[in-house]
């Protein structure tokens, strides 16, 4: 037996092909977004359990879960209109992430000017989010729902909502200020001179697992 | 890598858009008109479906957005296989969680 194996060409990962031919940063990317998951998983399992051990809506006892078409009806300007609001949140953030994909595929296309158009689109998707979730939360604080009262029903369910779109919030803040470094970064030529965009489609995973996550939080908190 | 071509590939993402939308709305719709006329029906048979719906969007969202559709197989599956702890959790809790309800209703403390 030879002892010595030769070194060949040392690419990628350095053992000359990469695992599931994909790059380091995006596949520890993806192992990240595991984790995350979990995280948020844990968070509305515990959301499951407590309002499992809730006596179900009754407008007659306090203590009840509240109904969710009571709770969330308005908007900035509207009132008694259910869940107009939250969809359109839920619509914001969909479209931006289409226009991530957009800038992603520009990326691809090393169109440094088409990268920064649809990153531009997607930060304002983000803020615009990120605004609207402020202005709901800021409305149910009036109305008096904190993380310790909750006129609509069970206390725990303010509690849970503002823990768990406070976490799911603070995930979106995180992307768009991550989104607005690569925007500038983009700007200035840096990836152009690297050669490739990838850094973009690692914020691209990112900022697709934020619009992941919404689908269970609206499912938990809006719908069910 | 997709096989896709440009136009292609830039068509796909909004024809996967529209489909997360309407997706949407139809949830929208079916729990605005539960609420409006069948509020005193029991949900179970809706919320089955906003279960299967959201599993739609998620599906669109990773194999498209994320492009896992277009990665190795191997990966994908080291990507979710992880996930099917998570059938354990959510059976496990929401048992626990139900345990509380009736221990709460057998000590008269519901609330």
């Amino acid at each position: 037996m030879e002892a010595t194996a030769k070194p060949t060409a040392k690419e990628l990962w350095d053992g000359g092909d990469s695992p599931f031919r994909v790059s380091y940063g995006k596949i520890m990317m993806w192992y990240f977004l595991i984790s995350d998951t979990f995280t948020f998983a844990g968070l509305l399992i515990s959301y499951g359990a407590i309002r499992t051990s809730h006596a179900k809506h009754d407008p007659t006892n306090i203590h009840s879960w509240p109904d969710p078409n009571e709770v969330f009806n308005s908007g900035p300007g509207f009132h008694h209109a259910p869940l107009i609001f939250v969809t359109f949140m839920t619509f914001t953030l969909i479209l931006s992430s289409v226009t991530m994909v957009r800038a992603v595929q520009e990326g691809h296309n090393m169109n440094r000017q088409g990268v920064m158009k649809w990153m531009i689109f997607t930060i304002i998707g983000g803020l615009v989010f990120v605004l609207s979730q402020a202005w709901e939360w800021t409305h149910l604080i009036h109305e008096g729902m904190t993380p310790t009262t909750n006129p609509f029903g069970a206390t725990s369910f303010g509690a849970l909502f503002f823990l768990i779109t406070g976490f799911h919030g603070f995930h979106v803040s995180v992307g768009v200020l991550l989104n607005s470094w690569a925007l500038y970064a983009t700007y200035k030529g840096v990836f152009e001179k690297r050669g490739h965009y990838e850094m973009i489609e690692k914020l691209g995973l990112y900022w697709h697992f934020v619009d992941l996550v919404w689908v269970y939080v609206f499912l938990a908190f809006y719908l069910f | 890598m997709s096989n896709l071509t440009r136009e292609e590939s830039k068509k796909r993402v909004w024809k996967v858009c529209g489909i997360l939308a309407v997706v949407t709305a139809v949830e929208i719709a079916a729990a605005l008109s539960h609420y409006k006329f069948f509020h005193e029906s029991p949900k179970m048979l809706l919320n089955v479906l906003f279960i299967i719906l959201s599993a739609a969007k998620a599906y669109y969202i990773m194999s498209e957005f994320m492009h896992l559709k277009y990665e190795l197989k191997a990966m994908a599956v080291t990507i979710l296989a992880p996930f099917l702890f998570l059938v354990w959790g959510i059976i496990a809790f929401l048992w626990e969680g139900n345990y509380w309800l009736s221990s709460k209703e057998f000590w008269d403390i519901l609330r």
